[in-house]
């Protein structure tokens, strides 16, 4: 781009902070265990981490728009054993009930940009509820039931591979990401979405109907993570209501690695992205050098505590 | 260190109470796990007492007014015995009144020993306070005078480098078509508003913090609902409902505070002129980059916004350069009227000059313009008309014919009554 600022070395490296991390993780459990750099193992990482990097971008368009989403896990939750119920008790066709599972995610999305906007409320406490509510509905719809046995063309979704090596999940993913990015990066209504976050009181005055922008954000938000309970329930091949609760806590965790505001406007969607996979590594390569779960959090604390030490450290610099 | 600060933008406890907020950080406090409110409360009084103000020591500083909350700043700094106090365009955001009562305070302070380094960017008052002057230019110093050796003109002469003709530059007068007719509006705080907005008219609206004045401006830009009353716009009654409509029925807004209301402070400049009109700089919702720049650059050019690069944080901008590029991205919208609220508060007298070339520019293109200003010489030096409010009234309306001070000051401390 013409003009741009040229930056420095020391900026650079901020820039590229988190693929270097990624890089650095990869190559580093390479060299401790031979079973990290396989393409069966890193197939598994991108597999793993699909409804992940999926939701972690819904994470973004909402903080992006100035809210934040608690509720999401129990939307994944709700959507999850909707679509498996049809599909497994009542028989319902696979694509339906997949529609059905989106739309309803959607409608759900809605509710929370709705009300956090009729309650003039921050979007945190009014999610902080509506996640008790999707709690709720998500039992009472799988009667704390696990649904097994999904038909071989729901779970194709998840684990069919076309010409035989390329995951369909894994070309979602891609395919949606672009998409996302494409839309906030370079699209009027992405430009809104950050005006909004940025400084809703600009925006509204700068004659953006903020409102609907904002809803519009949850709205959005809740196709993508509709479309992340679909595919993880598929590639499972069984949901509970257990499914994807606590997602909106990695997903808040990559965009905060990744410089997404808090208090909204700024991001990246493809940092976004990298963040989540460093996280993926981090957890995938820990267990395969056999350090469990809780050196895992611990690791992902001080990663989480450095980047903000390096990003502070740039700001002050500038 | 015995120096003090009372900034533009004050900084304060705005959920504490005037005794705390002074008696915040003082050594004295030091060790104590107590604090005795009885005795702060008592000794906050005796010191407001000094500057004529009675405002009750346990009143948070939020529900004060401006004036009141720099008497509160000023009373800090002399239980702290500072020896030198700066006090940072202390006038920027007070009434003419309370300017009055602020310089009593200032030479109150300077009899009391207290050395004032008081930054400003309003020569009159200068020469009503200070005793020496120093003028600083870009970023340098450039000389120290007594202000006994200098006038007006000569000081924006170092000020500004070059010389400028006069403060405001002449305009013609307006054309006699009415664009805008305000009848019996209300609502948002302002009572029974009439008014007609002629094409090529500055229009000026005058009155004390809390008048109503940026309340009745957002009743007009849709940022408001109002409670009854008409909007004309050219013979068609508007039903404002946000400032989408406002915006779309050809009326623009120039916000008073330019880093909360009217800008992205954290974003850069291009970003800034072109989101009031996106949609312009794109097809079919794709935004097209090289246009966007293109427009930017545009009005960069016209309104001379200084900038190595329009990729800038709008953030590492000046105030004056900050105010230009919320006037473009108003402008960028192409409104047919346009609300200056506040246009030049605290920028350098430079800039102010170009904002005011640029208003004339406007209305001799056929633009209307609504300017409200809480500085007198720039009301009158740059309306056609200037109406009067008084507690969310109409007090009067003055012509341009009839400018003077006293008058427009009489009406909007409401000592003077007139429909």
């Amino acid at each position: 781009m013409e003009n741009r600022k040229k930056l420095s070395i020391g900026e650079l490296i901020v820039e590229l902070s988190l693929p270097i991390l990624l890089i650095a993780l990869m190559v580093f459990f390479s060299l401790m265990t031979d079973k990290f750099f396989t393409t069966q193992n890193l197939t598994n990482i991108l597999v793993q981490n699909v409804h992940v990097a999926i939701c972690s971008a819904a994470v973004m368009i909402i903080m992006i728009s100035g809210g934040t989403d608690l509720s999401i896990g129990y939307q994944m939750s709700v959507s999850a054993v909707l679509v498996a119920k049809m599909i497994g008790v009542y028989k319902v066709p696979v694509a339906i009930a997949v529609i059905c599972g989106i739309v309803l995610c959607s409608v759900l999305g809605t509710f929370n940009g709705f009300m956090a906007l009729k309650l003039k409320s921050s979007p945190m406490i009014v999610t902080l509820g509506t996640m008790a509510i999707f709690q709720g509905i998500s039992y009472l719809i799988s009667e704390s039931k696990t649904y097994h046995n999904l038909p071989r063309s729901f779970m194709y979704i998840g684990q069919g591979r076309i010409f035989g090596w390329l995951p369909i999940n894994v070309l979602i993913m891609i395919v949606i990401l672009l998409i996302v990015g494409f839309v906030m990066h370079k699209t009027v209504i992405g430009r809104k979405v950050y005006a909004t976050g940025d400084n809703p009181e600009a925006a509204r005055l700068a004659g953006l109907n903020v409102a609907k922008i904002k809803v519009l954000s949850f709205t959005v938000a809740g196709i993508l993570v509709g479309i992340s309970a679909v595919l993880l329930a598929a590639r499972s091949g069984s949901a509970d209501s257990a499914t994807g609760v606590g997602i909106e806590f990695t997903g808040i965790t990559a965009c905060v690695l990744s410089g997404v505001a808090l208090k909204g406007g700024e991001g990246t969607l493809w940092k976004v992205i990298v963040a989540v996979f460093v996280l993926g590594v981090l957890a995938n390569g820990m267990q395969l050098i056999n350090l469990g779960t809780y050196p895992q959090y611990i690791a992902k604390g001080i990663i989480m505590l450095s980047s903000l030490w390096l990003t502070n450290k740039n700001s002050k610099a500038m | 260190m015995g120096i003090a600060v009372v900034y533009q933008e004050l900084i304060q406890f705005e959920a504490m109470s005037v005794a705390d907020n002074i008696f915040m950080g003082l050594k004295q406090d030091n060790g104590k796990i107590m604090v005795n409110d009885k005795e702060r409360c008592e000794k906050t009084k005796e010191l407001l007492k000094k500057f004529d103000c009675d405002i009750p020591p346990t009143t948070l500083v939020r529900d004060l007014s401006i004036a009141n909350r720099q008497i509160v700043e000023l009373a800090k700094a002399m239980v702290k015995k500072a020896k030198v106090v700066i006090m940072d365009e202390p006038t920027a955001a007070i009434t003419v009144s309370e300017q009055e009562k602020l310089y009593k305070l200032v030479h109150k302070l300077k009899e009391e020993g207290v050395t004032i380094i008081y930054i400003s960017h309003r020569l009159e008052e200068l020469y009503e306070i200070c005793d020496r002057v120093s003028v600083l230019r870009d970023g340098q110093y450039i000389t120290t005078k007594d202000l006994r050796d200098t006038n007006k003109h000569d000081l924006i002469k170092l000020m500004v480098g070059r010389e400028l003709s006069s403060a405001y530059p002449a305009k013609k007068p307006p054309k006699d078509e009415v664009v805008l007719e305000v009848n019996n509006l209300s609502g948002n705080g302002v009572e029974n508003i009439n008014f007609k907005l002629h094409k090529g008219e500055i229009l000026g609206f005058a009155g004390l913090v809390g008048a109503g004045r940026t309340e009745l401006m957002h009743l007009i830009y849709g940022a408001a609902r109002k409670a009854c009353g008409t909007i004309k716009l050219k013979e068609k009654y508007l039903n404002l409902h946000t400032p989408v409509d406002g915006l779309g029925a050809g009326i623009g807004l120039i916000p008073e505070d330019r880093k909360f209301q009217g800008c992205f402070i954290d974003k850069p400049i291009y970003w800034n002129v072109s989101i009031s009109n996106i949609s312009n700089v794109s097809s079919h919702g794709i935004l097209d980059k090289k246009e966007e720049m293109r427009m930017a650059e545009e009005y960069k050019e016209r309104l001379k916004i200084k900038t190595p690069s329009l990729h800038q944080q709008t953030s590492g901008l000046s105030g004056g350069n900050q105010q230009k590029v919320v006037i473009a991205k108003t402008l960028a919208a192409n409104p047919d009227i346009l609300i200056f609220d506040e246009p030049t508060r605290g920028i350098d007298i430079g800039a102010r000059y170009e904002i005011y070339l640029l208003m004339n520019e406007l209305a001799e293109q056929g633009k209307a313009i609504l300017m409200v200003s809480s500085d007198m010489e720039e009301l009158l030096g740059m309306s056609d008309r200037i109406i009067v409010l008084h507690e969310g009234k109409q007090a009067g309306v003055v012509n341009k014919d009839e400018f003077c001070q006293e008058k427009v000051l009489a009406y909007a401390s409401g000592l003077e009554e007139r429909q």
